[in-house]
């Protein structure tokens, strides 16, 4: 059952100028914890503060149980944020704060104390709550943030990065935190992120976007295997995949992906999505993880080329091998950790069916 | 290393004594003078601290009159010779602001008529001066209190109109926003005396001249270009978002800008109101050419200097009359700004 | 934050209140917000300039006259002593209290005991009413006065000096002094507090690429502080050049003309006189262009600067 569902949204902040949110379609399911996941600029943040009223939508319609929510101001939308900022009020103590949204709904006393309370015990904030926020942290700001998000019990959480003014290791603590005050709560919440690893351990389903549309929309699984666009294989994934410009050629019966440097068999299963860009170029991808290496020519995989490592950089668990091939450089992830030098010579194929070929039109998956 | 620190702290607590007893000595010698007799007026070389008692010597003269002497600093010499009470309660008024009934001095003086000539030590009425130019600059009080209404419209006008004014400037882009800009400097800069005269045929016009709402208009045109800049460079710091939580959570523009906003924006109005207070409550000038009778204490207290010229230490008294609000006001703003929110970051 | 989303957060709750008329949508609102002020400074400030301008340009019988009134300012008496003293004293009064001011907050930018104590102490002359400040030094420098005191218990002198008799140049430097005491310690605390601004690691990091502290301070410090010294300079300038209460409650009018001082002469000394009026139009009118031109003059002259340097 679609609870939240955003109807061809758009927005652009001058009329008639460039679209920073584009047609944007999405239904998201009660209880589900969503990420919207993309580099600066994409639109995300754009896209939940009109969820949230404070930006005016330029077209298209959002709805909250089949309802539209347009008409609405902010305060009558039932969703709740956590900012950025945090935006704890300087002047206000950390009960203050928490308790304000209850005050304006004009609840009686005892009730505010309860369930600020349970929101503060929620957030494990309880000992601070006399406290201003002159006086704490950046990671006890952000709990009050979510204490304050909690109190309303809102339909739907909207997270503006919110762990992107904590240190690292703070932010893998408060994000696991997040997603359980998520599940407690049982909660619908949206979260905008440019971190693919905060995407990847707390969305049930990641919307990545870009320039305003979305590219995929899918579980963090989906998103990293089976992207759907250039952008998204690009996107998501350290390294990045390595992508190659290469023409597809027919040759006994057999079509090969030609780059200057290597001719690359393609599997059956994709002959006939490829078919049509006969002679064509389109852009090749392969995850740094799915280039196998071998110390001499091999028959298991899919045979890439031969060339010699130019850096090498270990990792610990893994090595990260760059290697050149046709000027360009291309970055392979070892599945464990080798003792390998810089110059040694490798033969590389690519891992079953993990070459991704890409419309250099559209940049939409080829399959 | 040592040494070379120890030189340089020298140095610095050298400096530091130097200043604060160049600034202190002449605050000093200014509130000594406040609370000085006539007598002690004259006297040289002045003394930092005054005195609290006069000392006077009195001799048996003939026809049951008294010879009272002083000592100056160059010894006692003869001031007055008399029996009359109102002259000699004059005298001592006058001179040593001593404040005691002519027959009490009489009675006092009468033992000498027994013992010979005596010495006898009358305490001050410390205040005399205060009370003096209240007495001498009779509408001193309806002055102080003209100053103070001053004041209150200056500060109502200026942060009414310039915060509005302010809050535009920071939160919104729109045509003209550098013209105005430039304006608002402009004015902030202008001459407050360059306009005064033709103020005051304005000010006739609308019925407004040689009041109290006259002059506060006029005190408010550099102060609401001034709050309008204050309160824009702390609107522009106060992150949008702690507004934007307040509409997410629940509250109208109404109640953000009352809750959120103008207590966040309050140590810029506390500033503006200290300066907009300054501004009136330290004018003489434009009070000069725009009242007749209602006229602010600091033009009072001017008007003062040349009308008693003895008895500067009225004045004196007059001027720390004036002083006390504004080094009262001027300090509590400042530590309240400086206090505010613990120095975080809005 | 960058500009831009300021601009994008600006529009919130205003651009929600559908419900309200559509007077207020975003674009008027900034225009509904200034219009108080619009007015205000169209009544009370447009209008007396424009006034003032017109007396300037009208002679006696009210019709037009382009130097009328200037010639008449130029063979006032001391007309010229007055453009001098001005000039002098705005020129001297803030070199000395900036330079005054800069030694001390450089030699106190650390924080040491009895620091707040200093900046409490430093915060009383500026809070002080310019009339209490002029009465307080004439109580000084009368003959029997307290500077004399001081000065002969320090035995610099031997004799009393009658500091109020002073002329021409010794009475625009008495004021200077007295206006140094009053200004130097507020400009030092704002100095100071640019000072504490700058953050630590700017000087550290010159410091150890070999910048000894000299050459922080006109590298770094200096640079740094610029713009908020050209603000206060340039306020300092405009109060300077109209300077009139303690040269007139010290010494008295005419004693030590300056250009505001002649405004005030011509209201205050000798009132009702036809051409009086006239004359203080024509001086106010003199100074507020002199202030202008001065503060272009100044601006434009840092600005050249900051462009050749290449360094703020």
């Amino acid at each position: 059952m679609s609870y939240l569902v955003l109807k061809d949204l758009q927005k652009s902040y001058t009329k008639g100028g460039s679209l920073v949110v584009n047609k944007m379609n999405l239904s998201i399911n009660k209880g589900e914890f969503i990420v919207f996941l993309g580099p600066s600029g994409c639109g995300k943040t754009t896209t939940i503060r009109m969820i949230s009223g404070l930006e005016e939508v330029s077209g298209g319609d959002i709805l909250i149980e089949d309802k539209s929510i347009l008409n609405k101001k902010p305060k009558d939308r039932g969703v709740s944020m956590i900012f950025q900022s945090y935006a704890i009020w300087p002047h206000m103590t950390v009960f203050e704060n928490i308790a304000y949204p209850l005050k304006l709904q004009k609840l009686p006393k005892n009730e505010i104390a309860d369930r600020v309370k349970a929101a503060a015990e929620a957030a494990d904030i309880t000992a601070l709550l006399d406290r201003h926020p002159a006086q704490m942290s950046g990671g006890q700001r952000q709990r009050v943030a979510v204490a304050r998000a909690i109190v309303v019990k809102p339909k739907i959480f909207l997270m503006d990065e919110p762990l992107s003014n904590l240190d690292a290791k703070l932010r893998v603590t408060m994000r696991t935190e997040l997603k359980n005050i998520h599940n407690k709560e049982n909660a619908t919440s949206i979260f905008v992120t440019h971190d693919q690893s905060e995407a990847m351990s707390l969305a049930d389903r990641i919307i990545v976007m870009n320039k305003g549309v979305i590219e995929q929309i899918g579980t963090p699984m989906e998103v990293y295997h089976d992207s759907e666009t250039r952008f998204v294989a690009s996107f998501i994934g350290t390294p990045p995949t390595n992508f190659f410009e290469v023409n597809i050629e027919e040759i006994n019966n057999e079509l090969f992906a030609v780059s200057c440097s290597f001719k690359y068999k393609i599997k059956s299963d994709l002959k006939e999505a490829l078919k049509p860009y006969l002679n064509k170029a389109v852009d090749m991808g392969i995850r740094p993880e799915f280039i196998d290496i071998f110390k001499e020519d091999n028959q298991e995989g899919e045979f890439l080329c031969d060339t010699n490592i130019n850096f090498v950089e270990p990792q610990g668990t893994h090595s990260i091998l760059i290697v050149s091939i046709g000027g360009q450089e291309v970055k392979i992830m070892t599945t464990k950790y080798m003792d390998i030098r810089t110059g040694t010579k490798l033969s590389l194929h690519v891992r079953d069916g993990k070459a991704m070929f890409f419309d250099k039109g559209t940049t939409h998956r080829i399959r | 290393m040592d040494k070379l620190n120890i030189i340089h702290k020298t140095v610095i607590s050298i400096i530091i004594s130097t200043m604060v007893i160049s600034v202190v000595v002449p605050l000093l010698f200014f509130l000594s003078i406040t609370f000085s007799s006539d007598v002690e007026m004259t006297k040289f070389p002045k003394a930092l601290i005054p005195t609290f008692a006069v000392t006077v010597k009195v001799a048996p003269a003939e026809d049951g009159e008294y010879e009272i002497f002083h000592n100056r600093g160059e010894g006692y010499r003869s001031i007055i010779t008399t029996k009359n009470p109102t002259k000699l309660e004059n005298h001592f008024r006058r001179q040593y602001s001593v404040t005691i009934s002519g027959e009490k001095l009489l009675e006092d003086f009468s033992k000498t008529r027994v013992n010979g000539s005596m010495e006898f030590k009358y305490r001050k009425d410390i205040f005399y001066n205060f009370k003096q130019f209240f007495a001498i600059v009779n509408n001193s009080i309806p002055a102080l209190k003209n100053s103070v209404l001053v004041a209150l419209y200056t500060i109502l006008i200026s942060l009414s109109i310039g915060s509005l004014a302010g809050y535009a400037m920071a939160r919104y882009t729109f045509k003209f926003k550098e013209v105005i800009n430039v304006t608002l400097l402009i004015v902030r800069m202008f001459p407050v005396v360059g306009i005064s005269i033709p103020m005051a045929v304005l000010l006739i016009k609308f019925g407004l001249f040689d009041t109290l709402l006259g002059l506060a208009l006029l005190y408010s045109v550099p102060n609401i270009a001034l709050t309008a800049w204050i309160t824009s460079s702390i609107f522009i710091g106060i992150n949008p978002e702690l507004e934007e939580a307040s509409f997410v959570f629940g509250a109208n523009s109404f109640q953000t800008f009352m809750r959120i906003t103008l207590p966040l924006a309050f140590p810029a109005l506390a500033a503006s109101s200290m300066y907009a207070f300054l501004t009136a409550w330290n004018d003489t000038i434009s009070a000069l050419i725009l009242t007749n009778q209602n006229q602010t204490l600091a033009l009072v207290v001017y008007k003062a200097i040349g009308t008693t010229s003895s008895g500067i230490q009225y004045a004196a008294a007059g001027s720390i009359i004036l002083i006390l609000p504004a080094l009262v006001f001027t300090f509590i703003v400042r530590k309240y700004v400086n206090q505010m929110w613990g120095g975080v970051e809005l | 934050m960058s500009k831009a989303k300021l601009e994008n957060s600006s529009q919130i709750g205003l651009t929600n209140s559908k419900g309200l008329s559509s007077i207020f949508n975003k674009k008027t609102i900034p225009y509904l917000l200034l219009l108080p002020a619009f007015i205000y400074y169209a009544v009370f400030w447009l209008a007396p300039v424009f006034a003032g301008v017109l007396e300037v340009f009208t002679d006696m019988n009210g019709s037009f006259t382009l130097t009328e009134n200037f010639k008449l300012m130029l063979k006032s008496d001391l007309f010229d002593k007055a453009v001098m003293n001005t000039a002098l004293f705005a020129a001297i009064s803030v070199i000395l209290q900036y330079f005054i001011a800069l030694l001390l907050a450089v030699l106190l930018s650390r924080k040491f005991k009895g620091s707040k104590l200093l900046m409490f102490v430093a915060m009383i002359p500026m809070a002080i009413t310019p009339t209490a400040v002029a009465i307080l030094w004439k109580t000084g420098l009368i003959k029997d006065g307290w500077v004399n005191s001081v000065l002969m218990f320090l035995r610099i002198i031997k004799e009393p000096i009658v500091f109020l008799n002073a002329e021409g140049l010794a009475a625009v430097f008495l004021i200077v002094l007295i206006d140094t005491w009053t200004v130097t310690p507020s400009v030092m605390i704002i100095l100071s507090a640019g000072l504490q601004g700058i953050q630590r690691e700017l000087k550290e990091a010159a410091y150890t690429f070999g910048a000894n502290k000299w050459r922080i301070f006109v590298d770094i410090t200096l640079p740094i502080l610029k713009p908020s010294i050209i603000t206060s300079i340039i306020l300092r300038l405009i109060a300077a050049i109209q300077v009139w209460a303690i040269a007139v409650m010290v010494l008295g009018f005419s004693r030590v003309p300056f250009l505001v001082e002649r405004i005030a002469f011509y209201v205050d000394a000798v009132p009702g006189v036809a051409t009086s009026e006239k004359l203080a139009f024509t001086f106010s009118f003199t100074t507020t262009v002199i202030v202008f031109i001065t503060t272009v003059i100044y601006l434009r002259a840092t600005k050249k600067k900051t462009k050749q340097g290449g360094n703020s």
